[in-house]
């Protein structure tokens, strides 16, 4: 078991040195990336503090409460972006027949496409979230227990666990209609507009099924309102460090199950 | 029990008709007219350890799709493949650490990184200890001169390396078995020369057992004793190179030349093929005619300064087997 444990890393770790290194042979495109993206959420940001203080609170929540479940919800995305981008890619996989050369290896497909890519640039997203986040913080008055460090740092890990799996079941259709990208650009919206702003601005239908039928509340509302104290509509008994990273799990291991189905489906590409 | 069976093996695709135009876009959005293709369709054959197997036939005939079922990639519609008694669709990590699969048109090098570091990653994969790892590279410098060009990056090797790496690649583990996919496409003579040489050493050296599809003649002219030809998904031949050609190009060629210039050379049992000015070649079936027959009858009659007779070479029989209509 352990030496299991120990080849599977082994193997991980080697995946992982070759994409960065292979990233390091283009540094022009890192460095373009490096400028663009802070900017491109930077904006994102002010346009966020603009509108709060020359209208309103939104859905009763204030500025530095908005900002602080933007700061977790985008942590999580930047992980995301970091250990699993390459979920955006399956289709691309499916038609240039890529899953071949992972098929033809001793080793789960599955764990193979997870670990095939690191993405280095995914970084700049991690540091954006993380200055928000930090900020954030410091407006709530954030305490630094040990507690609410391991409740962030678990909801965090479940989040990237949630996130990456439903990109993985969704893009996973790919397998069967060899087309997924319309379904991608779609949950990428959805994720955005539903993990950045408090779900009670939305009816009370959405957040039931974002909470019950793709948890995606489970990312960043829920945990903010713990925190925050705020109302969430919904109550859960037990804390969120305990259902965001066992929901990410479960999450996972689904999204294991559904990639796996459509394998089999898988039908490679002609040469 | 051979070491790879195949047992009535089908591969069906299904496919969308796709109707002219817009208005066809539209109505086949609503209203897909669905076929089946069968790409391989009902194959069996049984390959013992040790052998070069060829595997050829036209673009589309199947091949590909044959050896994608073999290595586990692609579930068959039907039937069964075993290697060494276990089915790589039922139990895929066991069977395909044993196989080596270099795919000519793809590689699985990593592209922007030196050769080596691939390397390192297989090493990792199929736990290869170090000391196995030391002798596999020096055998396979020995025949490919790896050393040669492992710290370059891949994207800067020629086609015919780049080949060289792929190979090796494929035997770092020391496969039991090899499949290879037009491993001398777009190669020129001497790096085709260099990679048959190889495949000639590893069946020797380690024997390993190999499966080779290409459309090189000389290829298989070199390394098969047996070939299996596919045609429309069906296998059309399988047996020795010798008796194929025997059975397929039952003919002989005899080539004439002549003393003068003459035209309108005939000969009731042979067909003229080919006519240049001086020389003219003669096809004759050798069961219904003998070559020695067939010279005394020409010189009764023509002016012959020299005669030569030429067997039929693959190049003929594979024209023969592809010309032929499909039986359904």
């Amino acid at each position: 078991m352990l030496e299991n444990v120990k080849y599977y890393i082994s193997v991980a770790l080697y995946y992982f040195k070759l994409s960065l290194q292979k990233q390091f042979e283009y540094p022009a495109m890192i460095i373009s990336c490096v400028f663009m993206i802070p900017m491109m959420y930077g904006t994102g940001i002010l346009l966020l503090y603009f509108m709060v203080h020359n209208f309103q609170p939104l859905g009763g929540w204030s500025f530095p409460q908005l900002a602080f479940l933007f700061g977790i919800g985008y942590l999580s995305h930047g992980l995301m972006m970091v250990f699993s981008v390459q979920n955006w890619w399956i289709e691309s996989y499916v038609l240039r027949g890529e899953f071949d050369r992972m098929l033809l290896r001793p080793l789960s497909v599955f764990f193979q496409f997870t670990v095939t890519y690191i993405n280095f640039i995914g970084l700049v997203d991690v540091l954006v979230g993380l200055t928000i986040f930090l900020y954030s913080c410091k407006l709530i008055n954030f305490v630094w227990s040990l507690h609410n460090i391991i409740t962030i740092a678990f909801v965090i890990i479940g989040g990237v666990l949630i996130r990456s799996s439903i990109f993985t079941i969704f893009c996973s259709v790919a397998f069967w209609t060899k087309r997924s990208e319309s379904l991608f650009l779609l949950l990428n919206d959805m994720l955005e507009r539903t993990t950045q702003y408090p779900m009670t601005i939305y009816p009370y239908f959405v957040q039931f099924m974002l909470t019950f039928i793709v948890p995606i509340a489970f990312i960043s509302f829920y945990p903010a309102c713990e925190i925050l104290g705020k109302d969430g509509r919904i109550v859960f008994p037990l804390e969120m460090s305990v259902y965001t990273p066992i929901i990410g799990i479960v999450m996972f291991i689904l999204a294991n199950m559904f990639f796996n189905l459509g394998l089999k489906k898988y039908e490679s590409a002609g040469s | 029990m051979a070491f790879l069976e195949v047992e009535n093996l089908v591969k069906e695709f299904t496919v969308t008709k796709k109707k002219e135009g817009l208005k066809g876009a539209v109505s086949s959005l609503f209203h897909p007219e669905k076929y089946k293709v069968r790409a391989v369709d009902n194959i069996s054959f049984n390959i013992e350890q040790g052998e070069i197997v060829g595997f050829i036939g036209p673009n589309g005939a199947g091949k590909s799709t044959a050896v994608k079922m073999m290595t586990g990639i692609l579930h068959p519609t039907m039937g069964s493949v075993k290697i060494n008694g276990i089915s790589p669709h039922k139990n895929r990590k066991a069977v395909v650490g044993k196989l080596g699969v270099v795919f000519g048109q793809r590689t699985q090098l990593y592209w922007d990184l030196r050769l080596g570091e691939t390397f390192e990653l297989l090493k990792r994969i199929y736990k290869i200890d170090d000391k196995m790892y030391k002798d596999n590279i020096k055998m396979l410098d020995e025949v490919l001169n790896i050393t040669e060009i492992i710290d370059t990056p891949v994207r800067q090797l020629s086609l015919g390396q780049r080949m060289r790496g792929d190979l090796a690649a494929a035997m770092l583990h020391s496969p039991t078995m090899l499949f290879l996919d037009e491993p001398t496409i777009g190669l020129d003579i001497e790096a085709k020369h260099s990679i048959r040489n190889f495949i000639k050493q590893i069946n020797e050296r380690c024997g390993t057992t190999v499966i080779l599809t290409t459309h090189d003649l000389g290829d298989v002219e070199e390394l098969c004793k047996r070939l299996i030809v596919i045609n429309h998904g069906k296998i059309v031949e399988d047996g020795p190179l010798n008796s194929i050609i025997e059975r397929m190009a039952p003919y002989r060629y005899l080539v004439v030349e002549l003393a003068s210039p003459h035209h309108n050379l005939f000969h009731p049992a042979a067909e003229v093929v080919k006519t240049e000015t001086l020389r003219v070649w003669f096809k004759f079936d050798k069961s219904r005619i003998a070559a020695t027959e067939l010279i005394s009858d020409l010189s009764k009659t023509y002016p012959i300064r020299d005669v030569s007779v030429k067997e039929p070479d693959i190049e003929d029989m594979i024209m023969e087997i592809y010309k032929k209509p499909v039986i359904f």
